[in-house]
């Protein structure tokens, strides 16, 4: 599959009062045309740092690149320019954030905001941005936009200002779109609108996806390729069917189980995960789940596991996998 | 089955607002059991946090009536409502904004005992705070801290020890974990069982996580606008949703497995939900319904028991359980 972000080593770190925070510690992943990739994990696992380390929208200081590479289109997004960056922004990476409702202008006409957009970014004629602006509004479900483009944003529902934040991202028919939680606000039937809203333009767009959200009913709705975050690393990876019915590491496991899922029996209970994810201030030099974890041996307190392979597509980082804890396996030790 | 604990009839609250009346309850009426976990759900602007607080009285209500225990609570003087109180808790949604960041922990806890003097001297106070602590999974050392020091998650359990304070018997638990994160959300679901088996608490649960309300309650109803649309057992209620809406809304809901979800017929439901200002009378669900006729915008559906123990407010809920109604649109 053709390659449109490849993300390598990437680590960012925020220098605060108190010390180097590590939000992101070494990962990579790449993303496939037309490929729809999630990355899941709970607040501080580094998710929306990482989205926002790809569009360079960190504020730095206090953040800052301490390694690696975000490759789009084969060229390096750290050594851009801030200059360079605004091409990229929104012409060819869109955004779409959590919240509508703060993300969009108050005091300013939705078309406006549109029309402003187009005419930066394609350098339109006021007429002709304005019928494009009419035009993404149509493409995204939104009833009567020659009316509602003289509208304000505290006019539309959330739903509708979410369509709105959508058009937005797809006036220059963006290569990757990177939506951050962009349903989290939303209740369930228009989250449903939304995500399928989401799936018809990225067909018609030819356009791939990367996805932050915590709920797993939305991973499983939208992505191919899932990405698990804990403690600002990757700790397993692989095609949305591996990750769901074939979970490797203890974290995924769990973050599986404590979910009540609507098929489930009543009577079943649901598990919970002991405790809260570590600091980052200063990170633990082994696996950053062993205090939470099941199955924690003494090698996992002071050693990260390497990545191991489960398929061409899937692979975790646990030390459960070593070839010495299959065979002593079955009990856990603490 | 027992006697209700609480029995809510035709219960009503508008809100007037510059252009109308903001019809947020419109008459609705149900029954909770002692022990028993009812939940509330709806999508956001239905009124279901407006029905909770409604219900305990922090909103006088416009109508109704209210039984607890066969007293009419909505008659009682405020002297009289005091005592009652004590009996009534609320859990809020917000573990932020709940908890006054100028007081301690201990402060928080207490202030329910020192509003209904509910110890004889400073130990007696202490030792109880300490007692509550440890009920939610806290311990003494936490005393003494401020709100910003703890997670979201341990917000929430200091928000339920400020509930048990006054050992009630109903808690009203309004979005309770909407706020945390997924495994901490668990983790609190199970400490309010928990709780409930100790105490034999009886609970209000309004969330619309309709998938965690499916796991915490006995029982479930389901509004729309401001009315209440369908009530039955939880089992029922999500194997066999009769109302339209309550079919819409369950379908919608993402399961986290792959393969159903890529299979899965979603009932997409069109537009958003109506404004509750000046309701128009009939069916509040009328326009987005896909077996809406005549008869919906004219009459207002009575909200009737269809099947055992399964009450629905719809015209064509004959032909729906029976599997005869056609699609209007």
């Amino acid at each position: 599959m053709e390659k449109v972000l490849e993300v390598k080593d990437l680590a960012v770190s925020f220098k605060t009062f108190f010390g180097e925070v590590e939000a992101v510690r070494k990962i990579s992943f790449d993303v496939g045309k037309k490929e729809t990739v999630a990355i899941v994990g709970e607040s501080g696992c580094g998710k929306s740092v990482t989205a926002n380390s790809i569009m360079k929208l960190l504020p730095m200081p206090p953040a800052f690149y301490k390694g690696g590479e975000i490759l789009f289109n084969g060229e390096d997004i750290i050594k851009k320019t801030e200059k360079e960056m605004q091409e990229i922004r929104g012409n060819q990476i869109s955004m779409v954030f959590q919240d509508p409702m703060t993300s969009l202008n108050p005091t300013m006409k939705i078309g406006k905001q549109i029309v402003e957009g187009i005419i930066k970014h394609q350098g339109l004629s006021k007429e002709e941005a304005r019928k494009k602006a009419i035009e993404m509004l149509e493409l995204v479900s939104v009833p009567q936009p020659e009316k509602r483009i003289n509208q304000y944003p505290h006019e539309f529902s959330g739903g509708m200002r979410q369509r709105v934040m959508i058009a937005l991202a797809m006036v220059s028919n963006p290569k990757l779109l990177i939506a951050d939680e962009p349903t989290t606000a939303l209740d369930v039937t228009v989250q449903a609108q939304i995500l399928d809203l989401m799936k018809k333009l990225q067909e018609k767009l030819d356009m791939s996806i990367i996805i932050i959200t915590h709920d797993l009913g939305v991973v499983a709705d939208m992505s191919d390729k899932v990405i698990v975050m804990y403690a600002g690393q990757i700790v397993e990876q692989g095609l949305a069917d591996e990750i769901f019915k074939n979970p490797k590491h203890p974290y995924t496991q769990k973050l599986l189980a404590s979910v009540p899922r609507l098929d489930m029996d009543r009577k079943e209970s649901i598990h919970y995960i002991e405790g809260t994810p570590p600091d980052l201030y200063i990170p633990p030099k082994g696996c950053p789940f062993y205090d939470r974890c099941d199955f924690a041996m003494k090698v996992c307190k002071d050693n990260m596991p390497d990545a191991e392979n489960h398929s061409k597509s899937h692979y975790s980082r646990c030390w459960l996998n070593h070839p010495y804890a299959k065979a002593a396996n079955e009990g856990s030790e603490k | 089955m027992a006697e209700p604990l609480i029995s809510a009839r035709n219960i009503k609250k508008h809100f007037p607002v510059g252009s109308g009346m903001l019809k947020a309850v419109d008459g609705i009426s149900f029954d909770i059991y002692p022990g028993e976990t009812f939940g509330l759900v709806g999508e956001s602007g239905c009124g279901k946090s407006t029905a909770g607080r409604t219900i305990i009285r922090l909103y006088e209500p416009t109508d109704g009536e209210l039984y607890f225990n066969g007293k009419n609570v909505y008659k009682l003087s405020r002297q009289e409502m005091q005592e009652v109180r004590k009996d009534f808790q609320m859990i809020f949604q917000d573990p932020y904004a709940s908890l006054n960041p100028r007081m301690t922990v201990e402060e928080i806890i207490a202030e329910p005992l020192d509003i209904h003097k509910a110890y004889k001297n400073q130990k007696e106070r202490r030792e109880r705070v300490i007692e509550l602590l440890k009920l939610v999974g806290l311990n003494e050392e936490h005393a003494d801290r401020f709100p910003h020091e703890f997670s979201g998650g341990q917000r929430q359990r200091v928000g339920i020890a400020r509930a048990l304070a006054l050992n009630p018997k109903f808690i009203v638990c309004d979005e309770p974990i909407s706020a945390l994160d997924v495994s901490i959300q668990a983790q609190v679901v199970n400490l309010l069982k928990d709780l409930q088996k100790k105490f034999g608490l009886t609970y209000l649960f309004i969330a619309h996580d309709l998938s965690m309300v499916r796991y915490i309650s006995d029982r479930v109803g389901v509004m729309y606008l401001g009315h209440m649309m369908e009530l039955a057992s939880s089992e029922e209620l999500y194997d066999n949703p009769i109302h339209p809406y309550t079919q819409a809304l369950l379908s919608a809901i993402p399961i986290p497995d792959p393969e159903i979800q890529r299979n899965k017929q979603r009932i997409m439901l069109e537009g958003d939900v109506p404004s509750p200002i000046n309701p128009k009378p009939g069916c509040r669900f009328v326009d987005r319904c896909r077996y809406a006729v005549d008869k919906c915008r004219q009459v207002t559906p009575e909200f009737l028991e269809v099947k055992k123990e399964h009450f629905v407010a719809c015209h064509r809920a004959d032909e729906i359980i029976e599997g005869t109604a056609k699609p209007t649109k």
